[in-house]
């Protein structure tokens, strides 16, 4: 298959500080392709050398075949954006604004924006300063989507968005995806990865630590579970369940109703089996967060740089203040 | 590309403006008619001239009010040197800084540019849109003097008003390129502003300094204000240097500004 997006070596420099260093990126044709990290991993920054809004330190890029910075407005009419952090001002109403974005895309049906516009529940007709987040978020949906473009680059595009209409986005990626169109969407959900992207990478601190197709790098095996339980003693259920395949980090603890807190790692069924000789009085299972995740996927993919290299990075990532929201 | 938008950077930016393109005529007018009816009475009496005449002339050179007794000399002083200049200067900085700086601080930069739009366009339709903003209030000025001319007996010529006009918008196009300039190399609205508003003020001052202090006569040429005004074009006509001075230092700072904003990131 021929690439959509071919980055190579690419570096961005800001100040003392790098952004992105030494990102390779091969985005199939006709694929899906997620981007996932923490904040501050160098999601933004790579998507937006791709849209030929910054220009990198180094390195090189090639989008439908064609350097961003050479390729221009007609390059940028093939492509559909949403920028990590859309603000939308003033008394335009979102019909004109679309309008006015469709004059400088590539040419879009009639009817189109109608028709997004219905799918997502967002009214054209309000000035768009007097919307919410997730509405404006829509507007931005619908002028990246309206041109039915080559190539999707859309930098965290269900931020704001209520379940609903998270579902309804879903469901317009896959469309894409059969219409012949290629996906790149960056995100720091991962579950919203998993559902849509067949392959992705994982960047931290500004470099690819994994890639791969989706199901082979086996995300989100690991678990929190949180559970009461009644009439047994702490020592009675702590010994019930260490003995469980894959349950780490146990703890027993409380008087009356005892509180299990443990971390489960690859298949639950064992767990849940267990637990359920108990009296349970409460549950709750989660999905841990994405740096967890990614830590744990550098153990199990292992290849991408040595050890020490992942732990310092993710650290960085941790104490820095998201961007987003 | 066969069916490619005519403007759209221009067409946008100037509808989006409109309300504030009234707001500034609204303004210019109400000076206008505030000023001129009154000639009659205060400029063109015996008394103003004995006001005149008893002020210290260091302070009548720095308001230009030497030949305030002719109606020329009156609108010149009022209007064109002094009330019409600032309305002027404002709204051209306002809208220099807020095409570009603005623009790239409230996002919407960003998205314009990830579309169909190149950097040297944006630059450009931008200029254009001030450039027609300035000149629709430079031709409602025209319009109210015009008006104005026979009633308050002010005695223009039409010729000279359009060259005083050209100098004024002129003067205006300096400061709104110049905030266009600083907006395109900083991306900061505050910048801009302070660059467009501090050369016509620092214009202003050289000006008045070249009035007052012998042998500083030089100044003038650091002045965009003498450069419109010395002359005293809507006395004597056009001055076609200091209008070559406007509107290339004008120009000069376009092209920069495009070459600026092709080259840098726009940040967020």
């Amino acid at each position: 298959m021929t690439a959509a997006i071919e980055v190579r070596n690419l570096a961005k420099q800001y100040g003392s500080n790098w952004a992105v260093r030494d990102l390779k990126l091969h985005v199939a044709s006709g694929s899906v392709f997620g981007l996932i990290g923490p904040n501050g991993a160098g999601k933004t920054t790579t998507l937006r050398v791709l849209l030929d809004i910054i220009r990198p330190t180094s390195g090189t890029a090639l989008v439908l075949g064609v350097p961003p910075r050479a390729g221009g407005p007609a390059l940028r009419r093939r492509i559909g954006y949403i920028p990590g952090e859309l603000r939308l001002d003033g008394r335009v109403r979102g019909r004109q604004l679309l309008q006015h974005l469709a004059l400088i895309s590539g040419s879009v049906k009639p009817g189109a924006i109608d028709e997004l516009a219905e799918r997502l529940c967002v009214d054209l007709t309000r000035p768009v300063h007097a919307l919410s987040k997730g509405n404006k978020q829509k507007l931005g949906l619908i002028q990246a989507f309206m041109h039915q473009p080559e190539l999707l680059i859309l930098d965290e595009p269900t931020s704001g968005l209520d379940p609903l209409v998270q579902r309804e986005f879903l469901v317009m990626v896959r469309e894409a995806r059969e219409a012949g169109q290629t996906v790149l969407l960056s995100s720091h959900v991962l579950s919203e990865i998993q559902q849509i992207a067949d392959e992705v990478a994982v960047l931290s601190n500004g470099s690819v630590v994994a890639e791969g197709a989706v199901a082979a790098l086996r995300l989100g095996q690991i678990r929190h579970v949180q559970a009461g339980v009644d009439g047994e003693s702490v020592d009675a259920i702590r010994s019930r369940l260490s003995g469980v395949p894959g349950v780490r980090d146990l703890q027993v603890f409380g008087e009356n109703t005892v509180r299990v807190r443990a971390t489960i790692d690859g298949n639950i069924d064992p767990l849940i089996k267990a637990l359920a000789s108990l009296t349970v009085t409460d549950l709750v299972i989660e999905e841990p967060d994405l740096e967890e995740s990614v830590l744990q996927l550098y153990g199990e993919v292992g290849s991408a740089s040595p050890p020490g290299v992942v732990k310092t990075s993710m650290s960085t990532a941790d104490g820095r203040r998201p961007r987003h929201e | 590309m066969s069916n490619l938008p005519v403007l759209p950077v221009f067409r946008r930016s100037f509808g989006d403006s409109w309300r504030s393109l009234v707001a500034w005529g609204v303004g210019v007018s109400a000076a206008l008619l505030l000023y001129l009816p009154l000639f009659p009475s205060i400029g063109g009496s015996g008394q103003m001239q004995q006001l005149i005449a008893s002020l210290p002339p260091e302070l009548v050179r720095t308001l230009g009010y030497e030949d305030i007794v002719s109606g020329v000399g009156y609108t010149q002083a009022t209007f064109f040197g002094l009330i019409g200049f600032f309305l002027f200067i404002f709204a051209a900085t306002a809208w220099g800084s807020a095409a570009i700086a603005g623009a790239e601080e409230s996002g919407v930069l960003e998205l314009t540019l990830a579309h169909g739009v190149g950097r040297g366009q944006y630059a450009s339709e931008s200029v254009l849109s001030v450039l027609a903003r300035l000149v629709a209030l430079g031709a409602l000025s025209g319009g109210v003097i015009l008006a104005l001319n026979s009633p308050s007996d002010l005695g223009i010529s039409i010729t000279n008003l359009l060259a005083a006009l050209a100098a004024l918008v002129g003067l205006a196009c300096v400061s709104a390129t110049v905030a266009l300039l600083v907006g395109a190399s900083t991306g900061r609205r505050v910048f801009a502003t302070s660059a467009g508003a501090g050369v016509a003020v620092l214009g202003y001052v050289f000006n008045a300094l070249a009035n007052q202090v012998p042998n500083a006569d030089w100044l003038r040429w650091f002045s965009p204000y003498s450069w419109a005004y010395h002359e005293a074009p809507l006395r004597d006509g056009a001055s076609w240097i200091g209008l070559a001075l406007l509107w290339g230092v004008s120009l000069c700072c376009v092209a920069a500004t495009a070459v600026v904003l092709r080259r840098r990131d726009i940040s967020g």
